[in-house]
């Protein structure tokens, strides 16, 4: 079962996303700011992060970059969909610039979000 | 010594007991914080799942049943929300009479309850109560003015719009960029309704529509910006938006009265708004009023004229060129505007 792993500082987004993917079929993990989102990254190997941008600690971008910069290729490859308030044009650049994979914009629809990650996740080596 | 003695061991004694209580304490409040935190969680989880439901199509009575804490998560996710989901959780407001309370807050005497209730209303009511926020523009509050004016962006009726315009110039004005948003969100249905307002408005309600029209890139406004740009008697920031708005919209049209503008008023920062205005245009026929500004004293409209003349690209680099062999005063400016420009050739060969 593919996992996903969501990080955003609202519990209650983070709980409605967890619960559109879970009905998905998939198994998902929640984090609420940047760093421990990221030690779950390392710990969990997720398929795919679903990745708020603005959170404490360490925003989503730094989280983004971290991860793309990491020496393990296969988690340098995990597919990143950023979920944000940020989505004027300038920050989808700098999103892109750090790597996300796609972007979905709050205010945002549960079944795009729930599309692009099924757009997201074959992407993902077996 | 033993007089001393006493009195010391029964401070050092009271110390310690309000060491002992202050330790106590400070436990029985992280436990208390802690029972708190996981009641609260365990509260969210059971209101989530009603949510999760209410997505789902679920039992719309249980919705209305639900305890009143899933008022303050429904009124938290509308916001983050939009289509469907947003839809049912309006929905869903509804019928817990959220909304008909909001209605009902518009007349609280507290400001931030007729503040919280527009901007609910403006999330979720429609069009119902367009009046009733309408009215709330005059509001003793500006925050609560400020909210309406944000409500009513949102509710996104046309007919909002006078309204909105008029409150730029009542005795509690709105501020023009909150009032400028607030149009914007209502879209392109109330370009004709702006149009007029260019022709027949207060000068603020002139200058705000002249702003929205240019960044709609409203093509049928041309000719009466033009009339508000080159017309001496509008005030200055009204002829200012219309230059700006006609460099938006990017009609070669507009070229001419724009270097007129340019090069017969004497107002820098109207100059200097026509200059950028041409540049944005781009069009080869504006290039020499942008040259006889090189040399204008006013720094920053010399300045403006020489980005719009490298903005015109190959046609404003000749006139350049041209220009800086002949020397003199405009030969110079003309000189160095060239050396400043980017030079994409260097890009491409570092």
């Amino acid at each position: 079962m593919p996992h996903v792993l969501v990080v955003d500082d609202d519990p209650v987004v983070a709980d409605l996303v967890a619960f559109r993917l879970r009905r998905m079929g998939l198994e998902v993990t929640v984090e609420t700011d940047g760093e421990s989102g990221l030690a779950a990254v390392h710990r969990l190997r997720p398929d795919l992060v679903v990745l708020d941008w603005l959170m404490p600690r360490m925003d989503g971008l730094e989280v983004c970059r971290a991860l793309r910069a990491d020496g393990d290729p296969a988690l340098a490859r995990t597919p990143v969909l950023m979920l944000t308030a940020k989505s004027q044009e300038p920050d989808l650049e700098r999103g892109f610039a750090a790597g996300a994979t796609d972007f979905v914009a709050k205010p945002f629809s549960t079944r795009e979000l729930v599309s692009r990650v099924t757009a997201a996740l074959p992407a993902v080596p077996a | 010594m033993n007089s001393l003695a006493a009195p010391a061991a029964v401070a050092t004694a009271v110390l310690g007991v309000l060491v002992v209580v202050l330790l106590v304490a400070v436990a029985a409040v992280h436990t208390s914080r802690a029972r708190r935190l996981a009641a609260a969680q365990e509260n969210r989880a059971e209101l989530m799942a009603v949510v999760y439901d209410l997505l789902d199509d679920g039992d719309e009575q249980a919705v209305v049943d639900a305890p009143a804490d899933l008022d303050e998560v429904l009124l938290h996710l509308l916001p983050q929300l939009r289509g469907a989901d947003r839809e049912a959780i309006q929905t869903a407001l509804t019928r817990r009479g959220v909304v008909a309370r909001a209605v009902a807050d518009l007349d609280a005497r507290a400001a931030w309850r007729r503040g919280r209730a527009a901007t609910l209303l403006g999330s979720t009511a429609g069009r119902d109560h367009l009046a009733r926020l309408t009215a709330l523009l005059a509001d003793r509050s500006v925050e609560v003015r400020c909210a309406a004016a944000r409500a009513l962006g949102r509710v996104g009726d046309p007919a909002a719009v006078h309204g909105l315009l008029a409150s730029l110039t009542t005795a509690r004005p709105l501020p023009a960029g909150v009032v400028g948003m607030a149009v914007l969100d209502l879209g392109t249905p109330v370009l004709p309704a702006l149009r007029a307002t260019l022709v027949t408005g207060s000068p603020a309600a002139r200058a705000l529509s002249a702003d929205v029209v240019g960044l709609h890139g409203d093509v049928i406004a041309g000719p009466a910006l033009a009339e508000l740009l080159t017309d001496p008697r509008q005030p200055e920031d009204v002829r200012r938006a219309a230059a700006t708005a006609l460099g938006r919209i990017g009609d070669p049209g507009s070229t001419d009265p724009l270097a007129e503008v340019l090069v017969d008023v004497a107002l820098p920062a109207l100059r200097r708004a026509a200059a950028e205005a041409l540049g944005r245009i781009g069009d080869p026929a504006g290039a020499p009023a942008l040259l006889a500004g090189l040399t204008c004293p006013a720094r920053e409209v010399a300045a403006a004229c020489g980005d719009a003349l490298v903005a015109l690209g190959p046609e404003g680099s000749a006139v350049l060129a041209d220009a800086a062999a002949r020397g003199g005063p405009l030969g110079a400016a003309a000189a160095a505007t060239l050396d400043a420009a980017p030079r994409p050739g260097l890009l491409v060969g570092a």
